[in-house]
């Protein structure tokens, strides 16, 4: 038997020692380690489970039953507090259920949440250095300085090692993008795989991270230039799925590089898979030293912003001081790399800006989700933890409140039972462990159920959060076991406390006369609890209505030119340069009705440069990207001013088309001044290099390029056969067809054109990968994270909403029950069923009425905190509000609904004939 | 302790320590219950039972045999006592006796 396990066992054994008389304890924890080790042979979960089941079984067993019964009164004491709880939970089935209901839903609820938080918060924790790891990251020097980026120039590395003696080890990773692999023969590079997650990585990369390497040398495995690493998958899909890892090694692998000639890589290593909680992803893993060409030829050490770096500080470093102390580095080694490519010294190239190097511990880079520039990787949001961090603690509070309510209410009836045992002389202190005894093994039910209902949900939340949860590896941690331990403790006593101490300083001789049920106290405090479930509940909803709201309106908003009906074709770029043949073979597809090449497509433009208006110094920031006319037509752009490109104009290839919002920023007026002062003819400058000019030859309307989230940027549009620029859009380019609607009418059409599309572009070329999209989809995606909080947002306001309407039907019901006479003898004088359902619902409703008041101006504040993050909101309106607080009314009208009925319905002499 | 029969899972945990024959502990009376009843029962019902039955008489025990696999632990083993045996004798014979009164499996009678 393993270490750990005698470990974990060990608080069982302890309890079981207090429990179990001291002639028993050795043979049975002989028989429970028996018979675990037998069970753990097959499941070591089961065993575990099974494991604590028998040793509670035998604690309940005998500490009740046997030699001590009459030497241990605790003990007696103590069976006989279980006994009565047994017996109140059988005899009030109705307050028990509710209660346990309610307490289960909330406290599964929760647990998700929790489960969820810890595994946002738990990536990257693998590295067996990980706590000394280090990000680096720069300003966005490409864009706003202001902002930071993820990655930095190959040379801050350089002078890291040099500088920084902090540092144990310095290692970068360059992000390849887009490959072409192939491991056919060279002449037919057939059996292409595109990757999408494949970078450079130095030679200590393995010793900076703990990814596991199963075959291969960690210490020279990315030495040499032309090495490869394969993750285990990859490898398989590779070379066929029965693979050995060891066979893997030695095989060549061609990729096709940006000229399109194919380099022949050997892979040196297999990976093991990469943990999903990991922020670098990666498939395919070659050496750095295969760049070195380009990384030579590279003037620009300090701007060719492509890489992370990262860093492993020595044990005991102050992080504070090495910070400080890094901002020294690019003053003193970048000026030399501005000088020769822009001619700019170092202020001029910062503009005043301050070019720092910030150290992001490894642990954070997943959860802060920033800097965005530049990172890859999944990413968290940090804004969903803490809302729904604070959902989970809410919905818990909520059934907190409830429980404790519907001990309260259920006290009265228990009145008689606490006058009697005070008459025969049970002490305060008794009854009090009573209540708190009971409460405590409600919430321990509760808990019990409540992780049986996690465990058999989570695979559906999995799906509707794209996450991969588990409850199981937690259930062998014992910090799991303390945490749900002491969740247990704090809140039966929590929730017990105040019956327990309400209840037990009952009076006997008033409860015995009855007084207590006629003027019943506590009844404020529980309106207030009551009103507080409500006010959560409903802002929960309008919450959930606004974020609705805000999605359906986003999806909806115009994005400028018409994004539907366009399918996108990538990869264009390995044809090569020139694709006129291609264009010409999709033109003459009756199923498209225009055909355009851009080399970027929305919503992910992203490419831009330095530029400044002829005459002025003022240098702007533009984002571009390289089209042609066909392609401004295909999206409906709408020009205020000017002109499209011509191409039966051959200068027209030097010329750009500019956006409104380019306008504004390069000082060139607003459309209102387009008459007097118009744009067209005004000259561009680039910033940097050779400075050329560029004239302008039209000005659209601003439309939507990057993600609706953001505001539209200005936008150059540079004619693609411009060969004074070199922006390329990351060297990407796609064609764009408009479909045809009339020849596409039905999905089966679609998948007949995509397939007929494919084989077509095989007969061009077969080494390149075929790969499509929408546009109108794609401008989904850049949503999803929002829907998918949105949808999961909804379930736990259910949640909450359902809780709280237990809760009020529970009260509702003890209501019912205490006035049963007053109702009666309403009836007797003369009240009519209605009027005896309004005066009973009328007093919960007002109740609601109060947190719908409180709810209102509470959630207007935290929506209007939300949509602050959005650069187009929606408006906040008031019929969410009133749409909120009815369906909230509503429900707990219908809730109180079946109680008041039946109160009113019953006969008055069966209510007033005892007493 | 009054002397009202035996019940039936006693019945059963009696005739395993019967089988087992000084080698009845909790672990093997469990095993054995189950493997001639085909039920599965809960290690702590068995301890439960088996105390039971000493308290009425009809076991006696004794500590003894520690294995490696127990952690070193000793084992309680159970074994019949003269009344215990009567006992369970005791239960048979009424059983016996009644299943001859069943009509349908005495056509003649």
């Amino acid at each position: 038997m393993s270490k750990t396990n005698n470990r974990r066992s060990s608080i069982i054994q302890w309890v079981l020692s207090k429990v179990i008389h001291k002639s028993q304890l050795e043979e049975f924890l002989g028989d429970l380690e028996e018979i675990h080790a037998e069970r753990a042979t097959s499941s070591k979960v089961q065993a575990k489970l099974m494991y604590l089941i028998d040793a509670f079984h035998l604690m309940l067993g005998f500490s009740a039953i046997r030699p001590f019964k009459t030497q241990n009164n605790s003990l007696l004491m103590f069976r006989s507090m279980f006994k009565i709880a047994w017996r109140n939970a059988l005899r009030q089935k109705q307050f028990t259920f509710l209660n346990l209901i309610g307490l289960t839903l909330g406290i599964a609820t929760c647990v998700i949440i929790g489960l969820y938080v810890h595994d946002e918060l738990t990536y990257d924790t693998f590295h067996s250095e990980g706590d000394r790891i280090y990000r680096i990251n720069q300003p966005n020097i490409w864009g706003d300085w202001g902002t930071l980026s993820a990655s930095t120039g190959p040379n801050v590395a350089v002078a890291l090692r040099e500088d920084a003696p902090e540092f144990e080890q310095v290692t970068r990773l360059l992000n390849l993008g887009h490959q072409t692999v192939t491991t056919g023969t060279t002449d037919t590079h057939s059996n292409a795989f595109k990757e999408t997650r494949i970078y450079a990585a130095e030679e200590n990369f393995l010793q900076v991270f703990s990814f596991d390497l199963l075959v291969g040398d960690s210490e020279t495995l990315f030495s040499e230039p032309m090495n490869m690493a394969l993750t285990w998958e990859t490898a398989k899909r590779y070379f066929g799925q029965d693979i050995h890892a060891e066979e893997a090694i030695g095989r060549t692998v061609e990729l096709k590089d940006y000229d399109g000639t194919w380099k022949t890589y050997t892979v040196k290593g297999v990976l093991a898979n990469v943990p999903d909680k990991s922020h670098i992803q990666f498939d395919v893993m070659v050496s750095l030293k295969s760049q070195s060409e380009m990384m030579r030829a590279h003037g620009w050490k300090w701007i060719w912003t492509a890489f992370s770096t990262y860093g492993l500080v020595k044990e005991g470093t102050n992080v504070n001081h090495l910070t400080e102390k890094l901002q020294a580095i690019p003053p003193k080694w970048a000026p030399p790399t501005t000088e020769r490519i822009f001619n700019q010294t170092f202020e001029e190239f910062t503009k005043g800006y301050l070019w720092k190097l910030d150290l992001q511990p490894l642990r954070e880079i997943y959860i802060s989700g920033s800097p965005s520039v530049h990172s890859f990787g999944p990413t968290g949001n940090p804004q969903f933890v803490k809302i729904f961090g604070s959902i989970g603690i809410l919905v818990l509070l909520l059934s907190a409140i409830n429980f404790m309510n519907l001990s309260t209410a259920r006290s009265a009836n228990r009145a008689k039972e606490v006058g009697i045992r005070k008459v025969l002389g049970s002490e305060r202190k008794a009854l009090l462990y009573q209540f708190v005894l009971e409460s405590i093994l409600f919430v321990l039910v509760g808990t019990l159920l409540a992780f049986g209902i996690v465990h058999l949900s989570l695979n559906e939340f999995n799906t509707l959060a794209d996450k991969n949860i588990s409850l199981l590896p937690h259930l062998s941690s014992p910090v799991f076991y303390g945490i749900t331990l002491c969740f247990v403790l704090l809140l039966g006593i929590l929730s017990g406390s105040y019956p327990a101490f309400y209840l037990s300083a009952f009076k006997p001789i008033e409860t015995l006369k009855g007084k207590l049920s006629a003027g019943f106290k506590g009844k404020g405090i529980r309106n207030g609890l009551v009103v507080f479930q409500f006010t959560i509940s409903i802002a929960l909803i309008i919450c959930t209505f606004f974020v609705q709201k805000q999605l359906a309106y986003t999806s909806s908003l115009d994005v400028g030119f018409a994004k539907d009906n366009i399918l996108q074709l990538h990869n264009i770029e390995q044809f090569g340069f020139e694709t006129e043949a291609l264009k010409i073979r999709l033109e003459s597809n009756s199923a498209f009705t225009k055909v355009g090449k851009s080399f970027g497509i929305p919503p992910n433009i992203w490419s831009g440069d330095r530029y400044k208006a002829k005459g002025s110094e003022n240098v702007v920031q533009l984002n571009n990207i390289r089209t042609e006319e066909d392609y401004l037509d295909l999206l409906e752009l709408e020009f205020i001013t000017g002109r499209n490109f011509d191409s039966s104009r051959p200068n027209d290839k030097y010329k750009v088309v500019i956006n409104e919002e380019a306008v504004k920023t390069l000082g060139w007026g607003d459309q209102s001044s387009f008459e007097s002062n118009s744009p067209v003819g005004k000259i561009l400058k680039l910033a940097s290099g050779s400075e050329d000019e560029f004239e302008v030859i039209g000005v659209v309307k601003d439309f939507n390029f990057t993600s609706v989230r953001r505001k539209i940027s200005p936008l150059v549009m540079i004619h693609h056969e411009n060969d004074k620029v070199w922006d390329y859009g990351g060297g990407l380019s796609f064609y764009s067809m408009r479909l045809n609607p009339e020849a596409i009418n039905s999905s089966q059409d679609l998948q007949f054109l995509i397939e007929n599309l494919e084989e077509e572009l095989a007969e061009v070329d077969a080494s390149v990968p075929f790969e499509y999209s929408f546009l109108d989809q794609e401008f989904e995606n850049t949503f999803r994270s929002e829907q998918r909080m949105a949808t999961v947002l909804n379930l736990f306001a259910l949640m909450a909403i359902v809780i709280a309407c237990l809760g009020l039907f529970g009260l509702a019901a003890f209501t019912a029950e205490q006035r049963t006479k007053e109702l009666g003898i309403r009836k007797v004088l003369g009240a009519t069923v209605s009027e005896i359902v309004w005066v009973f619902s009328s007093e919960f409703t007002k109740l609601i009425l109060i947190s719908i008041l409180l709810a209102a101006p509470l959630t207007f504040f935290l929506v209007d905190k939300w949509l602050e993050g959005f650069a187009y909101r929606t408006s906040i309106d008031l019929w969410v509000f009133v749409a909120a607080a009815c369906t909230a009314l509503i429900i707990a009208v219908l809730t109180i609904g079946y109680q008041s009925m039946s109160a009113a319905n019953k006969n008055p002499a069966l209510s007033l004939k005892d007493e | 302790m009054k002397n009202k029969g035996l019940g039936e899972f006693e019945e059963l945990v009696l005739l395993a320590v019967c089988i087992l024959q000084g080698s009845a502990y909790g672990i093997s009376v469990k095993k054995e219950v189950e493997k001639h009843s085909g039920r599965s029962i809960l290690l702590g019902a068995v301890h439960i039972t088996l105390y039971r039955l000493q308290d009425k008489g009809f076991l006696k025990s004794e500590l003894g045999g520690n294995t490696e696999k127990r952690g070193d632990r000793r084992k309680r083993l159970f074994s019949i006592t003269d009344t215990g045996m009567q006992q369970l004798r005791a239960a048979q014979e009424v059983r016996q006796k009644m299943w001859q009164f069943i009509p349908q499996l005495n056509p003649e009678a």
